[in-house]
């Protein structure tokens, strides 16, 4: 057996091979990516644990990932808060844990989309099981997890060909192969769904350019909230006592020792804006929330800075819109006392 | 730690360049993949090293005793403390909520209202199999089929070889504690094997169990509908198909990370789904496991040596206990008291209904096998037997109506993959992989390295743990 001449064939197939995989995909536009996973967001949460009352967290769903710049939050209040928000997700187990958790009492921004805030507290449903499942990673990770996380890091950002998007944009050999279709024995109802958001290492994200540029991608995005906004009309009613109730039993208690929250209502515009206000009432939702937490809250609607806003896929700012969003935003905070110990001036 | 990530390969990179240096002589080396093998186990669970550590001292004091003792009843005392250790260790661990929960139901049934909480303790990873392997040393050393390990570094590195901890090969005293009084190198087409079936392991885990078939198992056995006839045979066929490759993978990297170092682990497994019945099948699927199954359980309890009733008692019993070695679940003892009826009922025939194995009925019959044992598997992947009910029902139609949940490409795929399996096995199970290779031509093998390595690097994911680590 000549396993030496096989070993240099087969490194040599394999260089070549790789390379041209990796030129493939840029060729096709795609660019080195960080994947937004739990072991990215449990570094994050491992920060609450040294994070001090100055310390800023924000959580909700994607709407706070898109919407709330790190960047410009730092430069208005001299704070980078620490992002601790996940998509399609409830921003209850989240806060549930640090409330529980953690001794943190500095502010919290709970980020409050009415479709999943009040959805449900169910464990086996998404806007549930997605956060808690990040929680759950945090506290069981081992060393070699975290080991694992930061070496893929550089490679990350090094190769296209590593990244972890699902769906219609994803490149792994799973998705690959996922994406082929023969017959209609089944039929996936949901419409293919871009990833329209780029992370960084703090988990700052920031919409796509194409989202804002390319009209057709957008409306794929909004088919797909549309798919959800059906699903949700014909599913079960939002829980709005349960989730209420859960969560206001955590505000009191991070209340009670010293912590603030504050409430936000990102935008959202167009038929989904239409479905909210239909289906999750203003008065009877957010308003009865705000009322009952006796917080600090904040509804884009209620001021005019926000009134031009439109989301380019109706339900997240575009990377200029949110710095605009964040700057604004805590000015109006701190205009209203909503943020303390500020390190500026 | 997994062999398919990050840190595992800057782990193995780290302890082959600290081996292969002349840094330590060979007790020092020694020492390091001791020590690397504490940090591989200790990377997932620091604390959990305690449990190796005290089932290492105790056999090795028991062992050190047994070697000496001639008196029976203290050798059987040693024996029974060493068994009592390790087994209470897996019984605490692994069977306490399951014992807790059957007792609860027992003395309910009574009417007393027996509550319990689940103490919701962390299994150790990979506690069936090392306890398995210090047990073999103690029992043959009380049998006097072994010698004692000439030092405690050599008996503490045989509990605790990283390429084999965590799930297998078990592997016998003889076999790898005699390997380390002798300094070790591979030689150069050992350790470019060793390379070869290191990418081998990870294909079989990386592609073909999580990229091809996994997602196709979890659609169908995380459904809680009632299934149509194909979806409940394509996810029982894709099970059959990840539990070997994943399995398989894992010893084929064991085997091939050791060899990186000069150390020889026997094979486990030979090309099972091609196996003529259910003998031949457990000498060909886990091998390790079910030698130890026959050797310290099926033996003792008598064997064939004492008349039709025993044998076949013995080899229910070894059956059952084989499936709940797998998991602290009824479903695993119904999946091993399937494979005892299934050994019992083919020595029935072999009595009663003899035939020649020619080379037509050989693969009708390789079939038939392949077939049944995926019938166990069903119980083997249902959580709970409401889902292995209706698989089953499903698969022998006998649910009207079923729902389709898998797209005609899913079918296509499992079909392609696990027909391609057997076949693979049914013209592999006379040769090895080694026989094969070194009648291709190092294009051949290179040609084919690469497709591995490539596949692997553009499927490889967030690295899935293997599923025999629950064991």
């Amino acid at each position: 057996m000549q396993l030496k001449q096989s070993l240099i064939i087969a490194l040599t197939i394999f260089v070549v091979a790789i390379s041209s995989w990796e030129f493939y995909w840029r060729s096709q536009g795609l660019c080195p990516t960080l994947d937004d996973n739990e072991a990215l967001w449990a570094v994050q949460r491992g920060r609450v644990e040294k994070a001090t009352n100055n310390d800023i967290l924000l959580m909700g769903s994607s709407r706070v990932l898109f919407d709330m710049q790190l960047n410009e939050w730092e430069a208005e209040t001299g704070i980078r808060p620490i992002q601790l928000a996940s998509v399609g997700s409830s921003p209850l187990p989240i806060f549930h844990d640090v409330v529980n958790n953690t001794s943190f009492n500095g502010t919290i921004v709970v980020g409050v989309t009415p479709g999943l805030f009040f959805s449900t507290t169910s464990p086996e449903a998404q806007p549930w099981q997605w956060p808690q499942s990040k929680v759950d990673y945090y506290k069981k990770r081992t060393y070699a997890q975290i080991a694992n996380h930061y070496l893929s890091l550089p490679l990350q950002k090094n190769f296209v060909f590593l990244s972890d998007d699902q769906g219609i944009d994803g490149i792994k050999l799973k998705e690959l192969v996922g994406k082929i279709n023969v017959g209609n024995r089944v039929v996936d109802p949901m419409p293919p769904f871009h990833e329209f958001g780029e992370i960084e290492l703090d988990r700052n994200l920031k919409m796509k350019p194409i989202t804002v540029t390319d009209t057709a991608y957008a409306n794929s995005i909004i088919k797909v909230w549309q798919f959800f906004m059906k699903g949700a009309a014909s599913g079960p009613p939002p829980d709005k006592a349960g989730t209420m109730a859960f969560f206001l039993k955590d505000l009191e208690i991070f209340k009670a020792r010293g912590g603030h929250v504050i409430l936000v209502r990102c935008p959202s515009s167009g038929g989904l804006r239409q479905g909210e206000n239909m289906g999750l009432p203003r008065a009877e939702f957010w308003d009865d929330l705000v009322k009952q937490a006796q917080v600090k809250s904040y509804h884009f609607e209620d001021y005019d800075q926000f009134k031009d806003l439109y989301c380019p896929e109706w339900s997240h700012l575009s990377s200029k819109d949110a710095q605009y969003f964040t700057t604004e935003l805590v000015k109006i905070m701190k205009a209203d006392g909503a943020l303390t110990n500020l390190k500026t001036n | 730690m997994l062999f398919n990530s990050l840190s595992f390969v800057v782990f193995l990179i780290i302890v082959l360049a600290l081996y292969y240096s002349k840094i330590f002589n060979w007790n020092g080396k020694k020492r390091m993949l001791l020590f690397a093998s504490y940090v591989f186990y200790g990377l997932w669970n620091p604390p959990l090293v305690i449990l190796l550590w005290i089932s290492t001292a105790v056999d090795w004091v028991t062992g050190k005793k047994l070697a000496v003792e001639e008196d029976k009843r203290k050798r059987l005392y040693w024996l029974l403390l060493s068994m009592f250790v390790n087994l209470g260790f897996l019984t605490f661990f692994k069977y306490r909520d399951f014992l807790l929960d059957n007792f609860t139901a027992v003395v309910n049934t009574y009417g007393y209202g027996y509550k319990t909480k689940p103490m919701d303790i962390i299994l150790p990873m990979g506690i069936s199999f090392y306890t398995f392997q210090t047990m073999s040393y103690t029992i043959d050393m009380y049998l006097k089929r072994t010698e004692r390990a000439k030092t405690f570094l050599d008996f503490a590195l045989y509990v605790t070889f990283f390429p084999q901890l965590v799930a297998g090969p078990i592997v016998r005293a003889q076999d790898l504690i005699s390997q380390f009084y002798e300094e070790k190198r591979a030689t150069v087409n050992q350790f470019l094997w060793g390379l070869f079936l290191l990418t081998l392991g990870l294909f079989q885990k990386v592609v073909m169990a999580d990229t091809l078939l996994s997602d196709t198992v979890d659609t169908v056995y995380g459904s809680d509908k009632i299934l149509n006839f194909w979806d409940a045979w394509m996810g029982t066929l894709a099970f059959s198909g990840q539990i070997f490759f994943d399995f398989a993978g894992y010893s084929t990297c064991a085997i091939g990370i050791a060899l990186l170092l000069g150390i020889v682990l026997p094979d486990n497994f030979k090309y099972p789904y091609a196996s003529l019945g259910f003998s031949d099948l457990w000498k060909r699927w886990h091998i390790t496991l079910s030698s130890w199954l026959r050797d310290y359980l099926y033996i003792p309890l008598g064997g064939n040596r004492h008349g039709v009733v025993r044998m076949y008692s013995a080899l229910m019993i070894t059956m059952l206990l084989g499936g709940l070695w797998h998991g602290a679940a009824w479903t695993f003892i119904v999946w091993g008291g399937l494979h005892g009826t299934y050994l019992i009922l083919e020595r029935l025939q072999r009595q009663y209904i003899p035939f020649k194995i020619t080379a037509w009925n050989g693969m009708f019959l390789a079939f038939t096998t392949f077939t049944c044992v995926n019938i166990t598997w069903v119980f083997f992947r249902a959580r709970k037997f409401d889902t292995a009910w209706n698989m089953i029902k499903s698969m022998f139609y006998m649910q009207a109506d079923g729902e389709k949940i898998l797209d005609t490409f899913t079918i296509i795929k499992v079909s392609i993959v696990i027909g391609l399996l057997f076949l693979c096995h049914w013209f592999m199970r006379n040769t090895s992989l080694k026989e094969v290779s070194l009648k291709k031509s190092p294009w051949a093998l290179g040609i084919i390295w690469a497709i591995m390595f490539f596949l692997i690097v553009i499927a490889q994911g967030s690295g899935e743990q293997f599923i025999y680590f629950q064991f």
